[in-house]
């Protein structure tokens, strides 16, 4: 059991444990509870289901990790959209040219670019708490949005939008494709870059990495950039998977990226975390919830249950780390 | 460990027990707006009903907040549940056209409520038009005012459109039914506010000496108004009529202060999805001039079949609507 315990620790990294058991306790339990949910349905559903929340989820991360939070994700995600949205418009609706999808995309990688930077620039400059920060930046695009949208929502896209949220490539839906890439992109970024080595030292300790000769406040500013361009990708994927765009789209998945991020064993003080395990954590959650669904359960104990495995794992995490400690003391 | 391991697996296998699948039967899941709600708790009451009598297996879905994206995800768990019919009261029309396609896509059928038109649906139904409606609405304070007088008419927001439409069909009926009733200044967009309903309505009748009755479209406007007719010790004199929830406006129509109104029942669109399904699902498509539980006599166009099954919100009826939690 020891030795298991040390190679899987040796191979996947300790805070793999906690999404690992978690998956297989989700897996076993309504594998045999349900009898339709090992099946090929199920698990397209969760694979559509998987990238807007995980894209989202993945722009939460990176602040999280340098110890702040960006509580403004998703409605930068909706402006990037909706900057997308008008981009089409402009350009004949729904008989925009295949350029025009390609220069909305830009503009909305640009907006959500833009939003993140602001952010950035605020947290970096001011010294201000992120939560302070990232809340007002959230109450502004939301009430921008809905100034410009007047709350109504902006639809009418071209045909060939609608695969990126609904297609599939070699079996494979094509939002989840993107967010594979996203997950590779951000998983690099974090243990092969400059700047995931800084921002995670920034994590651990602000000033130490200040005194440290690290340039703390320009990667600040990449780090929220970042997570408002991943916002942004999340915003074309919402729009291709909603068929329009409206401030208020997604609203419940803010804390639901903060759950998913802790559940996937990054520290809540910032410093230490890795994207795999967020990954598979992602994962647990979309099965639990397609799972009580499959069985007719109430969407409200979904959301209930989540908060329990949320504790449980993190109760796990506890207990393993004094077992840690314990067996190290005897040694 | 070992007993760890027992507890778990009987435990699972108590579970897996108890889920035994109903493969034969008719699979019905309707998604809402919103779980947990009065309206909506109705509405399952009327599915969980229907279907028993029917001997289906429907059932609700009911997301945690009004967002639409919670609406996608639910119907996309649907879909790979293999049901046979989906039911949806949309939040948003346009947000799940394309995941309604893929139901369709899939071999199920979709029934939608409250959303006519809507695209990848298979059959919308209402259970009341917007002309029928406003009419009943205008109809009912014509008679209490006994066709003459002057009144006045709130609606939410000068841009609902629905309010609007209602309000048109009740003052075209008014006008040409009651040509001795006039109806004062332009339609209030008050009646989401219950504060703003009742002051507009104090100063209305301040203004106009002859002022006999409103007419309010939207939530919280006859209940305002009602509050504003009570202080003023009109009731008996100036009627108020409109649609608003019975549990809020109880204590108001019993007093008098508000005469009443129609709403459509939440329960009997819960039926109406399981009754609808299950005779497509016999095959037998619902077709003009027929007539189907909860609906009546149906006169469909193109795949939107719209009734007009109102229900009363008067003195008689008030203790009954609030004793079903509306």
């Amino acid at each position: 059991m020891k030795t298991f315990v040390q190679k899987f620790n040796a191979t996947f990294g300790a805070d793999m444990g906690g999404p690992v058991i978690a998956f297989i306790a989700v897996m076993l339990i309504f594998g045999l509870a349900a009898d339709n949910f090992l099946s090929f349905g199920t698990f397209g559903s969760v694979a559509f289901q998987l990238p807007e929340l995980g894209l989202l989820t993945l722009a939460m991360l990176l602040p999280l990790l340098t110890g702040g939070i960006n509580l403004s994700i998703t409605f930068t995600a909706n402006l990037s959209g909706l900057a997308a949205a008008w981009v089409l418009q402009a350009h004949g609706g729904a008989d925009a040219p295949l350029s025009a999808f390609v220069f909305a995309c830009v503009a909305a990688l640009v907006t959500g670019a833009a939003a993140g930077a602001l952010t950035g620039a605020a947290i970096a400059y001011t010294r201000a708490h992120p939560i302070l920060v990232t809340l007002s930046m959230m109450i502004f695009l939301r009430g921008l949005g809905e100034f410009l949208t007047r709350g109504g929502d902006v639809s009418g896209f071209p045909a060939y939008v609608a695969p990126i949220g609904h297609g599939s490539f070699l079996g494979l839906p094509i939002p989840l494709l993107i967010f594979l890439v996203c997950v590779a992109v951000w998983h690099v970024l974090l243990t092969r870059s400059k700047l995931g080595f800084g921002l995670l030292m920034i994590g651990s300790n602000m000033d130490a990495a200040d005194y440290s000769g690290l340039n703390t406040r320009k990667i600040v500013v990449l780090v929220y950039t970042l997570s408002g361009i991943m916002c942004a990708v999340a915003g074309i994927i919402m729009l291709a998977r909603f068929n329009s765009v409206r401030v208020g789209h997604g609203e419940s998945y803010l804390l639901i990226t903060v759950l998913a991020a802790f559940l996937g064993g990054v520290n809540p003080f910032g410093g230490f975390g890795r994207v795999l395990p967020v990954f598979v954590a992602l994962v647990v959650l979309q099965l639990l919830s397609s799972g009580l669904n499959l069985m007719g359960a109430n969407q409200h104990l979904a959301t209930a249950l989540w908060g329990v495995l949320m504790i449980v794992v993190m109760a796990a995490r506890t207990l393993a780390s004094h077992y840690r400690i314990f067996t190290r003391k005897k040694a | 460990m070992k007993r760890i391991m027992s507890v778990a697996l009987g435990l699972s296998l108590a579970l897996f027990t108890s889920t035994v699948s109903f493969a034969a039967e008719t699979k019905i899941g309707v998604v809402v707006k919103i779980g947990g709600i009065p309206w909506f708790n109705a509405m399952e009451a009327g599915i969980k009903e229907q279907s028993a009598k029917l001997g289906v297996n429907g059932f609700m879905v009911g997301p945690t907040s009004a967002d639409p994206a919670l609406q996608v995800r639910a119907i996309e768990d649907l879909i790979a549940q293999k049901v046979d019919f989906i039911g949806v009261v949309p939040n948003d029309s346009k947000v799940l056209e394309p995941v309604l396609m893929k139901a369709q896509a899939a071999g199920i059928k979709v029934i939608t409520h409250e959303s006519p038109k809507q695209a990848g649906a298979d059959w919308d139904f209402e259970l009341a038009s917007a002309k029928g409606f406003g009419e009943a609405h205008g109809k009912l304070l014509a008679e209490k005012m006994g066709g003459k007088g002057s009144y006045a008419v709130f609606v939410g927001s000068l841009t609902v459109p629905l309010h609007n439409a209602w309000a048109d069909a009740a003052i075209a009926y008014i006008k040409a039914n009651y040509p001795n009733m006039k109806l004062v200044g332009d339609r209030y967009g008050v009646a989401e506010d219950l504060d703003k309903s009742r002051s507009t309505a104090l100063d209305l009748m301040s203004a106009n000496p002859d002022l006999a009755g409103f007419m309010a479209f939207g939530s919280q406007g006859p209940i305002g108004a009602g509050r504003a007719v009570e202080e003023r010790r009109k009731d008996g004199k100036v009627f108020v009529v409109g649609p608003f929830s019975p549990g809020q406006g109880a204590k108001l129509i019993k007093s008098g202060a508000l005469t009443g109104g129609f709403m459509w029942n939440p329960k009997q669109a819960g039926e109406v999805f399981v009754t609808l399904a299950d005779r497509i699902a016999k095959g037998q498509a619902p077709k003009a001039g027929e007539t189907i539980d909860g609906l009546g006599t149906i006169t469909p166009e193109g795949n939107t079949i719209i009734v007009d099954q109102l229900l009363k919100i008067d003195k008689e009826s008030i203790d009954k609507l609030v004793s079903m939690g509306l």
